[in-house]
């Protein structure tokens, strides 16, 4: 019985034209034009560029620092030391932006910037780091000569903090986590799908819900099938829009499939229950119903960076519950998790609150979509 | 007294300070074709609704085989089918997926299944628009397929609300002599519909609803003898003069003649031959007459005498 109901609503779905053009092709008409946009940005983002920084010496010129500057030029291809006459001429340099900052090695280290980057922290760092070095050297120099040497190797280790220390095993791209955000659309279009179930369920609402409500099958066990086969059509159609960004336009969206799966998989129940939940609210037309499907979603993945790179980024600053509650944020955030961190706590930290969210959402739903005798039809 | 399928028993049904269903009283035996003729707006969907507990109401209660019914009385929802009013089938499925999911509600062996989907297709005359998607179907044809998915289960009690609404006269007899031949093959039908004619073609037993309540049921003949006009004898004549209308009007079973236009409406309680004693006297008072018809009391003239109004006006309205 379940399985000749979920096979009979998967091919409604499938078959559907309005659901293949939202959850299937707009995804990836929008993909490609995402691809479209960034794709030669993206390609000159990912090319390195050494940091061009100006080095101005003093009296009290520390050499350690110099020759730092120097093996991050030549060694670790970090920075480029551009020679300048004067302080004059460096500053003119900065502010032709023909260099990212000044290095003054004198009494002290300085670091002149124009304004901040990548870059910019990149050499902030630098200076940092060797501040620091040098401050425990001379801690240690003077409590315990005898470690000086032992120092010495933890001073060079910490060296290449920069270079191996990454806290990412994956690549930093900018532009993936529009893509990520566009595989969160995508599932979340699932209320598309899901608004259907309601009108299968709701004998006020349509003569097919009569006819099945009046049938001799337990409505939840066609309501279970129902839930399933949308939620199995919906993920296919994510899947499909993902290998789509991964094979076609060779997008970088990861290569850990399951972990992958579990995220689309929750994201397209999310969606599903969202578009039954809304489904079941009251007596309302069916277009202001689909109205509110697309702009409930819409908002939802604006907020996760869809038409702004860093919305993510400054409702984090500034609203941090809103990422913890936007089923697009989090579905973001866990492909984020999953494919940048080594670590996966993020990640099952994402999963667990769409899963929660999936959980009270289905049971809003079957609650709404419980009653058994209406009012009036 | 027969097995009884249906009781309903002072069902109330109100909406705010609309009464739907007005102390409502059907009684339905096993093999009957029962007719729910009136208007729209009588009540008839929503008594539907009660028998199929879709709906709450107020007051009275509905048995079906016996049992009182609730929407978890999967025993006894396994043997109704119902047609409703507007086709209710999915757009995205062709016609034998349709039937097949429909009748998959209730039976569960895939081989029965398979067979009672084959007889359904077969019944409703589909068999050439089997792989059709409801869309690429005629209105006639949708409302065979709605009652192929509504009858494919082989239910004992089938309810058809107003099954051939906007078909074409074809698919209208295609459809009633397919109740017909469901209730031949012993199921018990409920019909719901506004034209009087086809109720009175294919309904063994006839409730008149008008707002909410029964006014008045039996077989036809029943209802016809309820109400005074037995023949409506209608004559096209020249010169008639009152002396002559008063002859006729002292005819035995006449109590109504009117002569308007060249044209005389005699209207007769009952009896026999009526139209043979009106043609006699016209002859012997040498009247010119041209075209004569007569005609016996319809459904529509039981629900003017006891109502006031046409049924047909009262739909229009």
């Amino acid at each position: 019985m379940f399985g000749r109901i979920y096979k009979y609503s998967f091919l409604q779905c499938v078959r559907d034209r309005y659901v293949f053009f939202w959850c299937l092709l707009f995804p990836i008409i929008l993909g490609t034009l995402f691809k479209v946009s960034f794709g030669d940005v993206n390609e000159k983002e990912m090319t390195f560029h050494q940091i061009s920084v100006a080095y101005l010496e003093g009296e009290g010129a520390r050499m350690e620092f110099k020759e730092l500057l120097t093996q991050l030029e030549k060694e670790e291809k970090l920075v480029k030391i551009i020679e300048v006459k004067d302080e004059q001429e460096a500053k003119k340099l900065l502010k032709e932006e023909e260099i990212t900052g000044i290095y003054k090695n004198d009494t002290e280290i300085s670091l002149m910037v124009k304004e901040e980057s990548i870059a910019t922290s990149i050499l902030k760092s630098i200076e940092d780091q060797y501040n620091q070095t040098m401050e425990a050297f001379q801690n240690i120099a003077m409590s315990h000569p005898d470690k000086i040497e032992l120092a010495s190797k933890v001073a060079s280790g910490t060296r290449s903090f920069l270079k191996e220390s990454n806290i990412t095993e994956g690549k930093m791209d900018m532009y993936t986590n529009y893509f990520y955000a566009l595989i969160a659309m995508n599932c979340l279009y699932g209320c598309f799908v899901g608004l259907t179930i309601s009108k299968n369920f709701k004998a006020n609402l349509s003569d097919i819900a009569a006819r099945i409500l009046a049938a001799s099958t337990n409505r939840f066990v066609v309501l279970l099938a129902d839930v399933a086969a949308k939620i199995s059509a919906q993920t296919l159609c994510t899947i499909i829009g993902a290998c789509y960004l991964k094979y076609v336009l060779k997008v970088d969206i990861g290569d850990k499939y399951i972990g992958m799966f579990v995220i689309i998989l929750l994201g397209c129940s999310i969606g599903v229950m969202l578009g039954a939940f809304m489904g079941a609210i009251g007596k309302l037309d069916e277009g202001v119903r689909q109205g509110m499907a697309a702009g409930v979603s819409m908002f939802s993945c604006f907020l996760s960076g869809l038409m702004a790179g860093d919305m993510y980024q400054i409702i984090e600053q500034h609203a941090p519950i809103v990422n913890r509650i936007n089923p697009a944020s989090l579905v973001v955030n866990s492909f984020y998790s999953l494919n940048i961190y080594e670590n996966n706590t993020k990640y099952f930290q994402s999963i667990g609150l769409l899963l929660g969210i999936s959980v009270i959402l289905f049971v809003s739903a079957f609650l709404m979509l419980r009653r058994e005798r209406y009012a009036s039809l | 007294m027969g097995e009884k399928v249906l009781e309903i028993e002072n069902l109330v049904k109100r909406y705010q300070e609309l009464v739907a269903l007005d102390h409502l009283n059907l009684s339905i035996e096993k093999g009957e074709v029962f007719g729910l003729l009136g208007p729209n707006g009588c009540g008839k969907t929503t008594a539907i609704s009660c028998i199929l507990a879709l709906l709450t109401f107020d007051k009275g209660s509905v048995k079906v085989f016996g049992k009182e019914i609730q929407p978890d009385s999967y025993d006894i929802k396994k043997q109704i089918g119902v047609v409703l009013q507007n086709v209710a089938v999915f757009d995205e499925l062709t016609v034998q997926e349709n039937i097949d999911y429909f009748c998959g509600l209730y039976i569960k062996d895939k081989a029965t299944r398979k067979q009672y989907v084959e007889e359904a297709i077969e019944f409703s005359g589909l068999e050439q628009f089997r792989k059709f998607y409801p869309k690429k179907l005629s209105g006639g044809l949708l409302r065979r397929l709605n009652i192929a998915c509504g009858i494919a289960h082989k239910p004992k009690l089938i309810i058809l609300d107003e099954p051939t609404v906007a078909v074409d006269p074809q698919s209208r007899n295609k459809i009633l002599e397919g109740i017909e031949r469901l209730n031949r093959e012993g199921a018990t039908v409920i019909y719901t519909s506004h034209y009087m004619e086809e109720v009175e073609q294919i309904c063994s037993r006839i409730a008149i609803l008008d707002h909410g309540h029964c006014i008045a049921s039996g077989t036809k003949e029943e209802l016809k003898a309820m109400i005074k006009t037995g023949e409506k004898i209608h004559v096209e004549a020249t010169g008639v003069t009152k002396e002559q209308l008063e002859q006729i009007k002292a005819l035995s079973h006449v109590y109504q003649v009117e002569y308007q236009n060249d044209r005389l409406d005699i209207k007769c309680n009952g009896g026999k031959h009526n139209l043979v004693q009106v043609l006699d006297l016209l002859q012997k008072q040498e009247i010119n007459f041209g075209r004569v018809y007569s005609e016996l009391p319809t459904l529509n003239d039981v629900f003017l005498e006891i109502t006031g109004t046409e049924l047909r006006d009262s739909v229009e309205g």
